[in-house]
């Protein structure tokens, strides 16, 4: 597979921040970016659903390790119980990462309504999210998320935009 | 279903358990099992969820993965482990050897009123069936320390437990609280069984 050079940006932010683990639920979009972490880097763990992960990744932050969490926005809807009765009153500050469907270029029409409400959902629970569209700020958005959510105990999330490129729309 | 010709209050079986795990970073789930495990430790330094149903063993098994060098148990509630049943996948992929899960098989939601749990027999077949994890029954405190003693590990401990005459303390803890003690008892260092 093509790994893009934002993918290796961000790939990059990660394991220049000491993130210890990368808990994830597979999404083209992000593939590109685990493939780019190198065998070094943070222990990669595939869980079975986005709620799971957020709350697998509490646990590690709780006992003091550094996840990032990746997923497609399709799961947010799965993630909101941890994230909201969990790591939010918790005060523990998770970066992740969301990878956009539903929005330009998309093909299939599930995808759609809880792509255009990621925004709002994001922001109902007042999580601080950065809409990456220029791949040429993906190493720097992505270091100031893990930054800003590790220093400050405040969740972010860096929104992969559409236009990036390297996602399901393209195959 | 309801558990019949057990009395065993859950307060009792997590006490057992964690005097056979001392020094054990503790997760429970919201509801009995944050009210026993604070019970049962005098209120330890340990990691009670008041709310995200389902995500119990999720939350024990990143712990485990952040600190391997550390004894883990996870105390959830049944209807609790069924909410987040894919985390015993989970469990099994992974397969920490430090962690070991006691859950609290009562066949009923007890926190909203005692409603029957579906197929909590189901339990201990899938457990059992989960590759690289050992499982244990356990009916008594005894058998419950003598489970957690000496289950290999990852292992699950089912704890048939009969709650109905039981109020315990409240589930209900202060997050900032919680998290703060918690991170403290897991900076320590020293290696514990």
């Amino acid at each position: 597979m093509t790994v893009l050079e934002w993918q290796i940006e961000i790939a990059q932010a990660i394991e220049q921040a000491g993130v210890d683990a990368v808990v994830y639920v597979p999404d083209a979009r992000l593939r590109g970016i685990v493939e780019a972490l190198s065998d070094a880097g943070p222990r990669l763990r595939t869980l079975t659903r986005e709620e799971e992960c957020i709350a697998f990744a509490c646990g590690l932050l709780a006992a003091g390790a550094r996840p990032v969490v990746l997923m497609q926005c399709s799961g947010l809807g799965n993630a909101l119980n941890a994230v909201g009765s969990l790591c939010l009153p918790y005060g523990l500050g998770l970066p992740m990462v969301l990878s956009m469907r539903g929005t330009l270029g998309e093909g299939n029409p599930a995808q759609v309504p809880m792509g255009r409400a990621t925004p709002a959902l994001l922001a109902a629970v007042a999580i601080q999210s950065f809409t990456l569209v220029d791949p040429g700020l993906a190493g720097q958005t992505m270091a100031g998320a893990i930054e800003l959510a590790f220093r400050t105990g405040t969740s972010a999330a860096v929104v992969l935009d559409a236009l990036l490129g390297g996602g399901r729309e393209a195959i | 279903m309801r558990c019949l010709g057990v009395d065993v209050k859950p307060s009792e079986a997590v006490a057992s358990a964690v005097a056979q795990m001392p020094g054990a970073l503790c997760v429970s789930s919201l509801g009995t099992a944050t009210s026993a495990l604070r019970l049962a430790s005098d209120d330890g330094p340990h990691l009670y969820l008041g709310g995200a149903m389902g995500c119990g063993l999720a939350v024990a098994l990143g712990v485990a993965d952040a600190r391997p060098d550390r004894a883990v148990m996870a105390v959830v509630g049944d209807g609790d482990l069924l909410m987040g049943a894919g985390s015993l996948w989970s469990l099994s992929g992974l397969r920490p050897p430090n962690l070991v899960v006691l859950v609290l098989d009562d066949g009923r939601y007890s926190i909203t009123g005692g409603q029957d749990v579906m197929a909590p027999a189901a339990l201990a077949a899938v457990a059992g069936a989960l590759p690289g994890v050992a499982s244990a029954q356990a009916n008594s405190p005894d058998e419950v320390a003598v489970a957690v003693r000496s289950i290999s590990r990852p292992g699950i401990v089912l704890a048939r437990i009969d709650e109905s005459p039981w109020p315990g303390p409240s589930p209900f803890v202060d997050p900032p609280l919680v998290r703060r003690r918690f991170a403290d008892y897991a900076a320590r260092t020293e290696a514990i069984s």
